[in-house]
């Protein structure tokens, strides 16, 4: 959790000959992350073993028949699993029977379908001899004449004419250009044939029989060959269905036969010896030395160095692993690093409740992810709909809180059933709080507290990114290079957040009761020079020199920020100016950045404002349309709220949802998360239709 | 005298904060779209030339949004300071 898996470097070491069989047991405990070492005198890099050429040959067969089949394997799932033997067994009988079943009846469907393209090029040139309505028997055939008979762009008549008056000429239009037959003597064609190509001549072949009958001719031709086509697709479709596994496991075998065959490619081998040099998880080490140790291959674990990075492996509990998608889109994380996935689980369903926040939205979701689930079993899809499955059910949750179910229920000087089409039903709902939702956060006061608490959020948030950058930073560089980097930031915006509190505290958000404040969390006399909050309010940024009376502003959270912003720009100074310059300083700026991402927070709010106000509007026309003293049109109304929800709801999955990830792919991972780590890729694969056999 | 009245008046100030309000809204939606405009064509580009592009382009599509929120609050805060 929170950090990658720890990893061990390993080195096998053993004679040449058990190179095959290493590679048979590593391949099946899928373990080993290899390492590619250089050359050097002695240790030469190793050659795949001899069966590497052939296997790959089958495996390219095999792949060529699956892509034609269309064959998924992920789509399929799986009634048997095939034994290791029994597939070795089979193999070439069932390669040379592909070969004759499928490989020639995919070679006769391309024989047949280049028949057919064939046939439709011929009975597209015949339509247009048909405009010239001459006999095909008069267009060839003759021995002193000479006969074009093609398409041109513009009528040549006029440029024959000059060469010779002994010509005869017939010219259609067909379609956009004209279809053309120049008789001329043969001893003359050949100047005409140089001022047609100056028309575009493109010349069309004659059949020698008339059209009709060549037509139908060619007609009978293809329906044969569209017969046969459709026989031959009926039996590949079933011989997918009986053989799709069967061909699916081959696949499976031959691909892990390449790799095995091909390991000795990352293996250093000398005239006797083998070695090879990788990363396995530390949790597997014993097991993995006792698995190798028995068979006379000799594990030795390696320290490393700093500078060398051992891959990540992500190592996160049950429900949290499907949000690795999200954390590695951003980036993988370094081995040394705090990897946020179980962070971004707890906060990435929760912000987007927080946004949307209705329950009928939200069990929208969560009916549509349950339904989805059932139709997409793909992992990657199964994965993404469990963070949606999330997310409905915080939906849900907030919605409950804030009272919402397709829209609000409660609206100032309105009744509930004029708001809602449940308007009275939601109401007795809340019936152990009046009436009320728990939380309104479309009333004035509503709105104030929760833009307050999402900027608390937000605060809480920076504080915490620069904490987990202060730790990655001390783990790889050390205490001194934390605190510059990252320590002074973590002071800068606790200087920041004081002072927004000492802004908030002027404006009496502390003091006041509801709906100028939250009643009265501090006491009132927290100011330096012992004025009240109403003289305050008039100065709440008190800035000397500034702003006229400043000091009746000046309360202990300014004069707390004061030494923290201090100090933050001492030890800034000190990281910066080594690096920039005297120019450095005016980095110093980038807090006023800190101070926008805070505010940024404030999106947690407003996004789900908008659809709240959207969901608001469409009842609130649906009602009148639909309802006396209204329109009194029931199909309108149930219309526009279908529509108006609808459209609502897919704003409602997709901007939270984006405007979540944001939040923490821009004001959350910037503050630790640095990424650039290689993935975790064990040798070997996991087998889906081929059953593992024992040790 | 009837304008000094007027400008003095509750309302006046009120009526001003809203438009105010609105200005801020409004003209940082225009801020913001004009930003998303080169970067959403940008993204459909890269989206055209690999589809597992999609997440990410619509992440960096809704990186300005952030000044309409700025815009927001500012509005939230005229309206309920006023």
């Amino acid at each position: 959790m929170l950090k990658p898996e720890k990893m061990v470097k390993v080195a096998l070491v053993g004679a040449k000959e058990q190179l095959d069989l290493a590679s048979e047991i590593l391949h099946r405990m899928n373990l080993l992350h290899v390492e590619s070492l250089p050359e050097t005198d002695y240790f030469k890099l190793g050659t795949p073993a001899e069966r590497a050429g052939q296997i790959s040959k089958s495996l390219l067969q095999v792949r060529s028949y699956i892509s034609y089949l269309k064959l998924d394997p992920t789509k399929i799932s799986v009634k048997r699993k095939f034994k290791k033997e029994e597939i070795e067994n089979k193999l070439s009988q069932k390669l040379a029977e592909y070969q004759g079943e499928i490989g020639n009846r995919l070679d006769e469907l391309k024989r047949i379908n280049d028949g057919l393209k064939s046939i439709d090029a011929e009975i597209s040139t015949i339509e247009p001899l048909k405009v010239l309505e001459i006999p095909p028997k008069l267009l060839k055939g003759y021995k002193t004449l000479k006969c074009f008979v093609g398409f041109v762009k513009a009528d040549p008549v006029e440029e024959i004419r000059k060469i010779t008056s002994n010509f005869d000429l017939v010219i259609k239009k067909f379609e956009d250009q004209f279809v053309i037959a120049v008789f001329v003597k043969a001893e003359e064609s050949n100047e005409v044939y140089r001022i047609l190509q100056g028309f575009g001549y493109k010349e069309i072949p004659v059949p020698d029989i008339e059209y009709e009958t060549r037509i139908s001719e060619l007609t009978k031709m293809k329906e044969e060959l569209l017969e046969k086509k459709k026989k031959i697709e009926i039996e590949i479709e079933e011989l997918k269905l009986k053989e799709s596994e069967i061909i699916l496991a081959i696949e499976e075998y031959l691909s892990s036969e390449v790799d095995k065959a091909e390991l000795p490619l990352k293996a250093l081998v000398s005239k006797h010896t083998f070695v090879l040099v990788g990363y396995i998880p530390a949790n597997s080490l014993e097991k993995f030395k006792k698995m190798l140790n028995g068979k006379g291959i000799i594990v030795e674990e390696l320290s490393f160095e700093k500078e060398e990075v051992p891959p990540t492996k992500l190592n996160n509990p049950g429900f949290s692993k499907n949000f690795e998608v999200l954390s590695k889109t951003y980036a993988i994380p370094r081995y040394k690093e705090i990897d946020p996935t179980l962070l971004m689980a707890i906060f990435f369903p929760l912000f987007f409740g927080l946004m949307l926040g209705d329950m009928g939205y939200g069990l929208l979701i969560v009916a549509t992810a349950l339904y989805l689930k059932r139709i997409f079993k793909t992992e990657g899809w199964q994965k993404l709909l469990n963070i949606g499955l999330a997310c409905g059910i915080t939906s849900i949750f907030f919605g409950f809180i804030y009272g919402e179910f397709f829209g609000p229920f409660i609206a100032p000087e309105m009744k509930p059933s004029e708001v809602h089409f449940l308007g009275d039903l939601l109401a007795g709902l809340y019936a152990f709080n009046h009436g009320h939702p728990i939380f309104d956060r479309i009333e004035e006061f509503g709105i104030k507290a929760l833009l307050f608490i999402v900027l608390m959020i937000g605060m809480f948030k920076m504080v915490w990114g620069f904490s987990m950058g202060f730790y990655n930073v001390f783990v790889e560089h050390g205490l001194k290079e934390a605190i510059l980097e990252k320590g002074c930031w973590i002071l800068g915006v606790l200087g920041l957040i004081c002072a927004i509190f000492g802004f908030s505290y002027n404006l009496g958000i502390f003091t006041s009761p509801p709906p100028e404040g939250f009643g009265e969390i501090f006491p009132k006399n927290l100011f330096l020079n012992g004025n009240t909050v109403t003289e305050a309010k008039a100065v709440p940024l008190p800035i000397p020199g500034l702003v006229n009376g400043w000091e009746a502003g000046v309360n202990y959270f300014y004069i707390l920020a004061l030494p923290l912003v201090i100090i933050w720009f001492i030890i800034f100074l000190k990281a910066e100016i080594p690096k920039m310059g005297i120019f450095g300083v005016i980095m110093a700026v980038e807090l006023l950045t800190w101070f926008g991402q805070i505010i940024s927070y404030a999106r947690l709010l407003a996004i789900g404002l908008s659809s709240v106000y959207l969901a608001f509007v469409f009842n609130y026309l649906g009602l009148k349309a639909g309802f006396e003293p209204g329109m009194a049109i029931l199909p309108l109304a149930i219309v526009i709220m279908l529509l108006g929800h609808f459209v609502n709801f897919l704003l409602g999955i997709l901007d939270p949802g984006l405007q979540s990830l944001r939040l923490h792919y821009v004001e959350f991972f910037t503050k630790f998360f640095e990424g650039g780590g290689r993935e975790y890729t064990p040798f070997g694969r996991v087998k889906k239709f081929i059953e593992e056999g024992g040790e | 005298m009837v304008e000094t009245a007027l400008i003095e008046s509750e309302a006046f100030i009120k009526g001003c904060a809203a438009i105010g309000a609105g200005l801020a809204v409004g003209l940082a939606g225009i801020g913001a779209g004009a930003g998303e405009s080169g970067i959403g064509a940008a993204a459909v580009g890269a989206i055209a030339e690999d589809r597992g592009f999609l997440g990410l382009g619509l992440l960096f599509t809704v990186i300005p949004e952030t000044i309409v929120i700025f815009g927001l609050v500012i509005s939230l805060i005229l309206m309920f300071a006023y």
